[in-house]
């Protein structure tokens, strides 16, 4: 059977449950608004009865500690969608600056090559007017710089992408470090077993944000947290970190290593890693070839139709176009060989009236070159797969980012602070702590007039 | 089910999204342009990629074309003039072998003749635009000088060839006729003709004159032929310049639909943002404040 003191016991316990739960419930109203924060929720038990001589009396209750409030899956699953959308994000970023050359601006490559075909028409029509051939060469000039300046823009946003390679691999070290300290922290925590929710808040913080930096798999295994690259390579094993490399290339980019030397650049996916790694080695690239073939071609098809005829002095015409040999460069390199305006290959039969070659000049504009395509419709289509993985690169990440709301909400449903919900709480266990402070204090009195009884001295 | 206790994220984000549409529209609206970006619309700006090139040939095509149509009436004109001065010689000729014309007569009208010569030389010499309209592909020099050497008195400083000018995409139109095919033709030469003539003029010898005056005839016919040619380029010309007309309004229509804003749509999408965004602002003002905090009595 219990006695006064045993009710006091009782009283206590109630105390310390109150007041952790009011703990935890000042601490998710203080954390309401920090990223990452998962709210906090009081674990309570009841303890066993006591049962003595026939009677039963409660045994009161066990603060068993205080428990984060989280749910793994939807974290693995909003740092897979993360890493996907960093992807596109700059991929998309990447690309903005390259579009710009390919916008209508007066100096991009259709417009000059609409000025170089209209100026050759207008040839035609006064072959001998030294204003309509020095047009023809300034438009031509226009457009071998324009092929340049579309060249050097690609290349340049394929250097900042090379920029940013090593600059993601430097800070993805730099997470990887801070998670393996934490994971070492959060297992001596756990053996503990004190509450590790802040520790692992922030390591859950670090890893959504290793994984805006590169495509990563989360697993758990006996020695703690493990995170690897979507190829497999080790980035985080429990408390030991591995670093990445950076090595320049054959083709003079940065190539990524793991920690045992082996190049995983090509098989980087997700992040801002794996996006400007796309950028550089595919998506540019692959412009970069389309503009020197078209390059290339153009000028060997136009510089062959100078061939056929004779310039203004009646010498058999000579190169108009100088491009490099082979594609690789040909759209930095191409430039115009002729230096005055009486080099263009107008006559057909040397005669210095003859407008007969014009129309050759002319049908290298719009006869297919060994593509198979016009020059014109070659750098429609070019303009076509930049605008279309621009506008891909960004809708992946709208379609991306809405899927990442979803999840956050589901996330914020599940570990998120309601204000609402606290103040309740805050009543709710302000009641409780004020009856079991009331319980104490009964007690007491209790005692006191237990303590009375038979003696004249009050105590 | 627990609900989302943080409505913050998704507020922000359709706060985000209507300012979006907002300035997308609006950039169409100031712009006039639905597509400043190939990203905007990959297929647009690539078709007017051809486009830009095409209306730029279409404009210096058409100025190529009224250029020519303006030679080619010149030319014309030329022959005309000079089919009516050989029809002014031959009434002459026809004079002069008619038996009743004196020796000094004959001679009065055989300098005529020489004058119709000069001045179908001088014809014959027009130029356009810089250019000589029968100097054949030549330049520089007058396509008929004098010459005392030559039987007809001048000689034909010009080229046998002719030059096209460019209407269209790989449509090249011949527009004029070298001189010495128009006029000094080896079977039927306008100068040779009329050169005869007044050589017959001089000698006096009837028969000469009438067979002078019939070359000189069938000369006007032979003129007739070459007039052919030039309706023949006008008319292409003409129905070039209509075709080219009706590209501009094609490629102006193209443009517009590839890349134009219609302003009525865009100016009623403009305003359907604004109030959407005004809606979006005004319900989130709304909601962020609610809380239960605002219900309780503070503690006393």
């Amino acid at each position: 059977m219990g006695g006064l003191t045993t009710s006091l016991l009782v009283g206590l316990q109630a105390l310390e449950a109150s007041q952790a739960a009011l703990d935890a419930t000042s601490n998710n109203i203080a954390n309401a608004n920090t990223p990452g924060y998962t709210r906090e929720v009081v674990q309570l038990s009841e303890n066993a009865e006591n049962e003595s001589a026939g009677t039963v009396t409660g045994g009161g209750v066990t603060l068993d500690g205080i428990q984060s409030v989280r749910d793994e899956l939807l974290n693995l699953q909003i740092q897979q969608q993360t890493s996907l959308q960093s992807s596109a994000d700059t991929q998309s970023s990447s690309l903005q600056p390259i579009q710009q050359y390919f916008a209508s601006s007066g100096n991009d490559i259709a417009t000059t090559l609409s000025s170089f075909s209209s100026s050759l028409a207008q040839l035609s029509a006064s072959p001998s007017s030294s204003a309509a051939q020095q047009s023809v060469l300034s438009a031509g000039q226009n457009l071998a710089q324009s092929f340049n300046t579309t060249a050097n823009g690609l290349t340049s946003a394929q250097t900042s992408a090379d920029q940013q390679v090593t600059q993601t691999v430097a800070q993805i070290n730099s997470l990887t470090q801070q998670i393996a300290q934490l994971n070492s922290q959060l297992s001596s925590t756990s053996a503990t077993s004190e509450n590790g929710g802040a520790i692992e808040d922030q390591r859950d913080q670090l890893v959504q944000q290793l994984s805006t930096l590169t495509g990563i798999d989360v697993s758990q295994s006996s020695s703690g947290e493990v995170i690897t690259t979507g190829n497999g390579s080790p980035l985080v094993i429990g408390s030991q970190s591995f670093s990445l490399q950076t090595a320049t290339g054959t083709d003079g980019f940065q190539q990524v290593l793991d920690s045992n030397g082996n190049n995983i650049t090509s098989s980087i996916q997700g992040g801002q890693l794996g996006g400007a790694i796309q950028v550089r080695d595919q998506v540019i690239p692959g412009f970069l070839n389309s503009l020197n073939t078209l390059a290339s071609q153009f000028a060997t098809a136009f510089n062959a139709a100078q061939a056929k005829g004779y310039d203004s002095n009646g010498k058999a015409g000579q190169n108009f176009f100088t491009v490099p040999p082979g594609t690789a460069g040909a759209a930095a390199g191409i430039g115009v060989a002729l230096t005055s305006p009486s080099q263009i290959a107008i006559s057909s039969d040397g005669s210095a009236g003859s407008n007969g070659n014009v129309a050759n000049l002319s049908a290298a504009l719009t006869n297919a070159l060994p593509s198979g395509q016009t020059p014109a419709n070659a750098y429609a289509n070019i303009v076509f797969q930049v605008g279309n993985a621009a506008s891909n690169a960004s809708a992946e990440s709208t379609a991306v980012g809405q899927n990442i709301l979803q999840l956050t909400n589901q996330q914020s449903a599940v570990s998120g602070v309601s204000i609402d919900e606290e103040t309740t709480n805050l009543i709710r266990y302000q009641t409780a702590y004020e009856a079991a402070a009331r319980i104490v204090s009964t007690i007491q009195a209790l005692s006191t007039v237990t303590l009375d009884m038979g003696s004249t001295q009050s105590y | 089910m627990r609900v989302n206790p943080n409505t913050v994220p998704d507020i922000l984000a359709d706060i985000n999204q209507s300012q979006g549409t907002l300035n997308t529209l609006l950039q169409e609206v100031s712009t006039g342009k639905s597509v400043s970006v190939p990203s905007d619309n990959p297929s647009a700006s690539a078709q007017m990629v051809q486009n830009t090139i095409e209306s730029a040939d279409v404009d210096q095509y058409t100025q190529n074309v009224s250029t020519t149509l303006n030679a080619v009436q010149s030319a014309s004109s030329v022959l005309s003039s000079v089919v009516s001065s050989l029809t002014q010689a031959v009434s002459l000729g026809t004079e002069g072998a008619n038996g009743t014309t004196s020796a000094s007569n004959q001679q009065a009208l055989a300098e005529q003749v020489q004058g119709i010569l000069a001045n179908v030389v001088s014809e014959a010499n027009t130029s356009f635009a810089g250019s000589y309209l029968f100097g054949g592909t030549g330049t520089g020099k007058a396509p008929y000088t004098a010459d005392p050497t030559s039987p007809t008195g001048y000689t034909y400083n010009g080229t046998n060839d002719s030059n096209s000018v460019e209407v269209g995409d790989n449509l090249n139109v011949q527009f004029s006729l070298p001189g010495s095919q128009v006029f000094s033709n080896s079977s039927n030469s306008v100068m040779g003709a009329l050169s005869s003539l007044a050589t017959a003029l001089q000698s006096g010898s009837t028969s000469s004159i009438s067979s002078a005056t019939s070359a000189v005839t069938s000369a006007i016919s032979y003129l007739g032929q070459q007039q052919a040619f030039y309706s023949s380029a006008q008319g292409q010309l003409n129905s070039q310049e209509t075709t080219l007309q009706q590209d501009t309004v094609t490629l102006t229509t193209q443009a517009t639909n590839l890349i134009g804003v219609n302003e009525a749509t865009a100016a009623t999408e403009l305003s359907q943002a604004e109030t959407d965004n005004s809606a979006v602002l005004a319900a989130a003002a709304k909601v962020l404040p609610q809380n239960l905090l605002n219900y309780l009595s503070t503690p006393s």
